[in-house]
This record gives C-alpha cells, sequence and structure tokens, in this order.
C-alpha cells in the first residue's frame, strides 16, 4: 500500500515538472522580453519609490546598479536592463 | 597650397577633438560614490507615569561604494546617531562584492544578514514607512541584523517566476550566561565580531517571486549554530532560529494607487541550559531553566494614491503596522508587548518623506521592569523627517 501511495505520489510531481516544464518556455521567453523601463517599474518598487532618472549620472547609475543588483537579488541580465533604460532617459 | 594646409590642420584639429571628446566620455573603469541617509525629528511620549517628548535622530548613515570594473565593489555603511547624550558611531556594514556569474555573487567581510527582508532591505529611514521599527527587530532584537563572515548568493529565473537565494557562514551569536548581567541569561547577543568559540552559524533565505510582475516575493530564512562559550557549560547549546517574510507591492488601477504590504515572522529556539539564579546569589548552586522561545511578528500595509490628479494628493500615503514580541516565560528578561502604528507620510521627493505616526503600545515585563507592575500602556507621537541621499 505505501509502495502504492509512493509511486502515486511520484507520477503527480513528474507530471507537475512536466507541465511546468512546457508552460515554461512561453512564459520564460516572455520573461526576457521584459524591457529596461518594466523591471525599473516593477522591481525597485518592491522596497523604496521608484528613483528618478535624472537623479544621477549615467556613471553614477552604474555604480548604484551594482549595489542594487547585490541588495535586491536582481540577476545580471535584469540590472543591465535597468541600468541601460535610467541611462537612455537621463 | 594654402588650401592644402589649410585641408590638413582642418583634420588635424578634428582628429585631436574627437580624441579628446572620447576621453571625456569614457566612463573610468574605478567609480567612488557616497550614498546614504538620515533622519530627525520629535518623539511625544505618554505613559502612566506623564509625559516626554524631546527632539531626536540628527542621525546620519553614510553609505560608500567603490566600484572596480563591472564585476568587484566594496561597500560600507556607518551610522552616526545621537544616543543618551553621547554620540554613538557604527559600522552596519562593510564588505567586498564579486560577481561570479549571471546567477552568483560572493561577499566576504561585514555584511547586512539576509534573515527575512526588514532589516536587509527595508531599514533605513527613507525606506521604513513607519518611524520605528517593529518589535523584536533592530540591532537589539531576537533576530541578526548582521554579522561578519561569506556569503553566495544570486538570483534566477524559473519559466515566468523568480528566485533569489542566499546562504552564509559567519561568526555567529553568542550566548549571555548571565556571569555579567544575570537578568540577561540565556539571551541572544548579535554583536560577536570576535567568535566566542570555533563554531560558526550558517544560515540561508530563499526568496520566490511567483508573478510575472514581481510584485509579490514570499520568503523563508534561517540561522543555526551553537553560541556558547568554547569550555563552559553551554558550549553545547544549540540556536536554531526561522523566519517568514510576504511582501506584495503593486500599483493598482482600480484603487488609483499603490498598495503595499509586507509582513514577517521571526522565532529564535536554544535548547534547554540551567544558569545561576541573581547576582546575590553568586556563590548558590541555585539554577533555574526555562523555554527558551522567543517571536517576533509584524505585518503593515500603506496606500498611496500615486494615479490621483492633485499633486499634493497623489504624494500622500497612509500606513497600518502591527507588531508583537513575545520573549521566553520564566527568564528575567520575559515580556509581551504589542505595538498598533497608525500613519500619514508626504513624499517630498521620491527620496524625502515626512512621516507623522502614532503608536499604542502595550507591554508586560520586559529588561529591567520591576515585578508584578502588569501591563503598561504608552502612546508615542512621532514626527520625522527622513532622506536618502
Amino acid at each position: 500500500m505505501k509502495k502504492l501511495i509512493f509511486i502515486f505520489i511520484l507520477a503527480i510531481s513528474v507530471t507537475a515538472i512536466a507541465i511546468l516544464a512546457s508552460s515554461c518556455t512561453a512564459q520564460r521567453e516572455m520573461y526576457a522580453q521584459k524591457s529596461g523601463a518594466e523591471l525599473w517599474a516593477q522591481n525597485c518598487i518592491r522596497c523604496h519609490n521608484i528613483p528618478s532618472p535624472p537623479a544621477y549620472s549615467d556613471v553614477q547609475w552604474e555604480t548604484i546598479g551594482l549595489h542594487m543588483k547585490e541588495r535586491a537579488n536582481l540577476t545580471t541580465e535584469q540590472i543591465d536592463k535597468i541600468v541601460g533604460f535610467l541611462q537612455a532617459a537621463n | 597650397m594654402i588650401m592644402k594646409r589649410t585641408f590638413i590642420v582642418t583634420i588635424g584639429l578634428l582628429l585631436l577633438g574627437g580624441s579628446i571628446v572620447a576621453q571625456g566620455s569614457k566612463p573610468p573603469k574605478t567609480q567612488f560614490m557616497v550614498r546614504g541617509y538620515g533622519h530627525a525629528g520629535l518623539d511625544y511620549i505618554k505613559t502612566a507615569d506623564g509625559t516626554d517628548y524631546s527632539f531626536v535622530g540628527a542621525a546620519f548613515s553614510p553609505i560608500f561604494l567603490f566600484k572596480q570594473g563591472s564585476r568587484f565593489m566594496f561597500e560600507t555603511e556607518l551610522e552616526f546617531e545621537l544616543q543618551q547624550n553621547k554620540l554613538e558611531i557604527g559600522l552596519e556594514y562593510a564588505n567586498l562584492m564579486y560577481v561570479i556569474n549571471k546567477y552568483l555573487m560572493g561577499r566576504a567581510g561585514k555584511f547586512l544578514l539576509p534573515f527575512g527582508t526588514f532589516m536587509e532591505r527595508l531599514h533605513p529611514a527613507w525606506i521604513n514607512r513607519l518611524s520605528s521599527k517593529p518589535l523584536g527587530f533592530g540591532h537589539d532584537g531576537i533576530a541578526p541584523a548582521s554579522d561578519i563572515g561569506v556569503e553566495l548568493r544570486g538570483a534566477a529565473h524559473i519559466g515566468g517566476t523568480a528566485i533569489n537565494y542566499s546562504v552564509y557562514v559567519v561568526n555567529g551569536a553568542r550566548l549571555k550566561d548571565g556571569s555579567i548581567e544575570p537578568d540577561e541569561a540565556g539571551m541572544l547577543s548579535f554583536q560577536n565580531y570576535i567568535d566566542n568559540n570555533n563554531n560558526k552559524f550558517v544560515g540561508a533565505r530563499v526568496g520566490y517571486l511567483p508573478l510575472y510582475n514581481s510584485s509579490m516575493e514570499i520568503g523563508a530564512s534561517f540561522y543555526t549554530g551553537k553560541p556558547g562559550d568554547k569550555g563552559s557549560v553551554y558550549q553545547d547549546v544549540t540556536a536554531f532560529l526561522w523566519a517568514l517574510d510576504f511582501s506584495f507591492v503593486k500599483q493598482i488601477s482600480p484603487i488609483k494607487g499603490i498598495l503595499d504590504i509586507k509582513a514577517q515572522f521571526s522565532q529564535t529556539k536554544l535548547s534547554d541550559a540551567y544558569y545561576p539564579v541573581g547576582e546575590e546569589d553568586r556563590d548558590s548552586t541555585d539554577l533555574y531553566t526555562f523555554n527558551n522561545l522567543s517571536r517576533a511578528y509584524y505585518a503593515q500595509f500603506s496606500y498611496r494614491p500615486s494615479m490621483a490628479s492633485s499633486s499634493f494628493l497623489k504624494n500622500l500615503e497612509i500606513i497600518g503596522r502591527y507588531s508583537k514580541l513575545k520573549t521566553p516565560e520564566g527568564s528575567e528578561w520575559e515580556s509581551n508587548t504589542d505595538e498598533t502604528t497608525i500613519g500619514l507620510n508626504y513624499w517630498i521627493s521620491w527620496r524625502q518623506v515626512i512621516k507623522v505616526n502614532y503608536a499604542f503600545i502595550n507591554s508586560e515585563g520586559g529588561h529591567g521592569a520591576e515585578e508584578g507592575t502588569g501591563k503598561q500602556k504608552s502612546n508615542t507621537l512621532f514626527v520625522h523627517w527622513a532622506i536618502g541621499l
């Protein structure tokens, strides 16, 4: 009986992972297409007010970006896009 | 001939000018920046014994950032604050950081610990929506704020969701055994900059952002080790701390503003130990023990009508927070305190705010409280100004 339950749970888990993996690709592509402006608006607000792009220079945004990558635990791709947007909007 | 000279001179000037412009626009590999925050204000405290009010703060926390290339940074935050009529200077953190790859960074030094999110991300005066920290949080809280050690941290995407992670090894907390202050026996001190034993604490946090727009984050943390002094009767006492945190922040069109909900629950549990009874009984063999379990939690919401047409209204923010702290029954520092705070903020800019908060506090027991005094009520009005640099 325990063996049957174990196999049942294993089958459910494998099925769930398969569904997740197949839907992951489309969602992963959507995630990768997020613009710097989207990432800036969605991530900065998690802790504090969204900073104004003209508040700092391009060089300063690079420094702040690395500090925030660590503090907010963002990926390199995310922070590069955010800093790129802030420098362009500066 | 004259035309030829003019042409050559013109080309020469263009090349020289271009070189100067190119050097001026090339960013340096090393970059140094000062940031930080400060606050000041007025506290008006009303208790059963009367009222006290005083201007407070004049606190300044400079943050120094030194960036070398695109992977290496040294960062440090100092704290200058006037407390008890003297200037207190602290080192909040001072650490190296190195980007190993797209998903991993390393840190070494004294760094803010990812135990929950309040101390690591939300405690600066211009980020914390209220003027006080939740009960049990902060430098004298039941959980760690920062420590010295090494850490690996990073983030990754899983389909349309995101995950962030951190694992660290640090000197860890130190157990107060009551030999210096008997009424603190069994407390953990997180100001342990030279390890009191060779047992390091390990900890980790995982955060999950399940929504595509990253508006929600759910996190779980732990921190564990042996805090007793090496060679003492407490050397095998173990400490296990864990926390859950939640955050939801989103601009929602139907309510024409930003809803911000945050919460954290922290628990500290030490294994059983026996502590000597009272200072006057220093030579006696009387010992006592208790279930060394402490809990602290808070839940906070704020709403800012950021989509209002009025420029005054869109800078207002209402906040409410409930927090509770319970320290071990049977200990000399047993307490049961709850605090309800409501506030109204006005944002002068994205990083400058005036906060008006009113806190209703009910407390029983606590470190230094007189026995038999029962529940104490106090109310505090805070009017504070805070700025992020």
